[in-house]
């Protein structure tokens, strides 16, 4: 599994590395164990304007290439989140990116919404690499531990903004959807 | 904001007078204007197929008030949403044509244009659905389907005000669901204390200042700087956000609330946050009316609060005992609450029962 790492936000390549594979099977073991114990598997669905909606469960984004970057949560310190670069789970559902983010695809906004109603809002361009300068992570680990209850199974981590308020909990699903 | 007041009593005004004064005056008809402030926003969806008229507000006024649409003919919907209590009824928990106390507290129905997921619960997305739950609950209306419009079939005006708003004379339960949704929509409150001093034209007392700032701040850490932080969730020029939260009732909740719409464990004991809009007016509190008074729920939150797996991350910190209001912020706190209620909003004519005002020419 290749796995990268982002620094405070800043992008750099790293080859894949036995620590890193070591440290994601046991992440998994964690995420199996906390899904038993909670008794049902969260799933992440992906819909609107998408070439394949999709409904991913935990195994799903466990098999997806993950990144590690250092943010600052709203405790004032650092931590490291892993987690799957958003940016890939909507190439995966055919979202119009890189070469197709032109023209009126660029009034498209994405939705992302958690289990207890919480919604944040992303213009697409805002997770394209093609236009922004930082990565935006749909995380599921901080500092080599599962998300604990209430902030998991999966957050958003935003680097480089001064509030953590689209760093949203609980997500449950992202709707791509034209402005009207 | 004052040219929208100015609009919103001259339409009440006007509307109240030309209603029920003119005796051989026609029903009015066509597009029923929803104001209201606009720092409220417009993310609201009114149903293509059901747009809000005046005829239809009418018709769904007089079918809140209805108490033939019940098994008993005792219960209508304003039974246990009563206007002067900003439609709740001062129950724990409401009875109805059973007998038989409801699971839970009976909600104030205020600015529901906004709310997106109805019930304590958020388990209907539409008020033209959510209108019929009651009615066909046993400890509610109980009614059979097709019972309550079969009733009205039969009474007038009904008939003629049904082929007026949908175009047919047919009486069916689901235009019954769409004029009741009509007229809960214009059960529009911004006119509180709170609304004015946000407009500028109200002077908050120095306890209502402190008050105020207790609600929106959120204590520091190191319990310097004090704060209630109620305005994370109750916060916003309508008093809520559209939020489920576990508020820490209970170690292990009776009632799995939104758990049992959605089956996740991560929301057991999660319920709506309710608007603090009339919070004065609509004791007891809770999804199951444990509290009987504000003051309860500020101790609850200050001092009581019970720490869960699903407890809502905002109220971790005080259950481990951050929040300990003294009493004097708890004093000034409810000064604040107090602001919140909307007199005009609970006697406003166009809310009330039209029942013993009825148009003579429809009688």
């Amino acid at each position: 599994m290749a796995h990268r790492s982002y620094l405070n936000g800043a992008y750099r390549s790293q080859p894949s590395s036995r620590i890193s594979r070591t440290l994601l099977r046991g992440l998994s073991g964690w995420a199996f164990l906390l899904l038993t114990l909670s008794g049902q598997a969260q799933t992440l669905t992906i819909s609107g304007e998408v070439a394949k909606p999709l409904t991913l469960q935990a195994a799903d984004l466990k098999a997806m290439t993950h990144s590690t970057l250092t943010a600052r949560d709203r405790d004032g310190k650092d931590h490291q989140y892993t987690g799957v670069p958003l940016v890939d789970l909507l190439k995966q559902a055919g979202v119009t990116l890189g070469g197709e983010l032109r023209g009126e695809n660029l009034t498209k906004y994405v939705l992302v919404k958690a289990a207890d109603g919480y919604e944040v809002l992303f213009a697409l361009p805002e997770i394209d690499p093609e236009f922004a300068t930082r990565t935006i992570i749909l995380a599921d680990a901080v500092d080599g531990a599962p998300l604990p209850q209430g902030v998991g199974p999966y957050r958003l981590v935003v680097p480089g903004e001064k509030k953590p308020a689209r760093w949203i909990r609980e997500i449950k699903s992202i709707e791509v959807r034209f402005a009207r | 904001m004052r040219a929208w007041m100015g609009l919103f009593i001259g339409f009440v005004a006007i509307g109240g007078i030309s209603a029920w004064r003119g005796l051989e005056e026609p029903l009015p008809t066509g597009p029923y204007p929803l104001a209201y402030p606009a720092a409220f926003g417009g993310r609201f969806t009114i149903p293509a197929d059901n747009p809000t008229t005046q005829e239809g507000v009418y018709l769904g006024r007089l079918l809140f008030y209805e108490r033939r649409l019940s098994a008993n003919q005792a219960i209508a919907c304003a039974s246990c949403h009563q206007q002067a209590r900003a439609f709740t009824d001062g129950q724990r928990l409401s009875r109805g044509v059973s007998g038989k106390p409801t699971r839970r507290n009976a909600m104030s129905l205020t600015n529901l244009l906004w709310v997106r997921r109805l019930f304590w619960d958020g388990r209907s997305n539409s008020l033209e659905a959510q209108a019929l739950v009651p009615l066909y609950h046993a400890d509610e209306m109980g009614l059979r389907p097709g019972q309550g419009a079969e009733a009205l079939q039969q009474v007038a005006p009904y008939p003629t005000l049904f082929k007026q708003v949908f175009g047919s004379d047919t009486i069916t339960d689901a235009r019954i669901g769409q004029a009741i949704a009509q007229f809960e929509r214009t059960l529009i409150s911004a006119d509180s204390p709170y609304d004015r001093y946000l407009a500028g034209q109200y002077q908050l007392t120095a306890s209502e200042a402190r008050g105020l700032q207790l609600f929106s701040r959120a204590p520091s850490r190191d319990g310097i700087v004090r704060g209630g932080n109620c305005a994370h969730c109750h916060g916003g020029p309508k008093l809520y956000q559209e939020l489920f939260h576990n508020n820490g009732l209970d170690q292990q909740a009776g009632d799995g609330g939104r758990q049992q719409v959605t089956g996740q464990a991560l929301d057991a004991g999660r319920f709506r946050v309710p608007t603090l809009r009339n919070i004065a007016l609509t004791a007891p509190y809770m999804h199951d009316g444990r509290l009987a008074t504000l003051t309860d729920v500020l101790d609850h939150y200050s001092d009581h609060v019970q720490a869960s797996p699903t407890l809502a991350s905002e109220l971790v910190s005080a259950q481990a005992g951050g929040l300990r209001l003294t009493s004097s912020e708890k004093k000034d706190l409810l000064a604040f609450l107090h602001l919140l209620t909307d007199t005009s909003f609970v006697r406003n004519p166009r809310f009330a029962d039209p029942h013993n005002q009825l148009r003579p020419h429809l009688k």
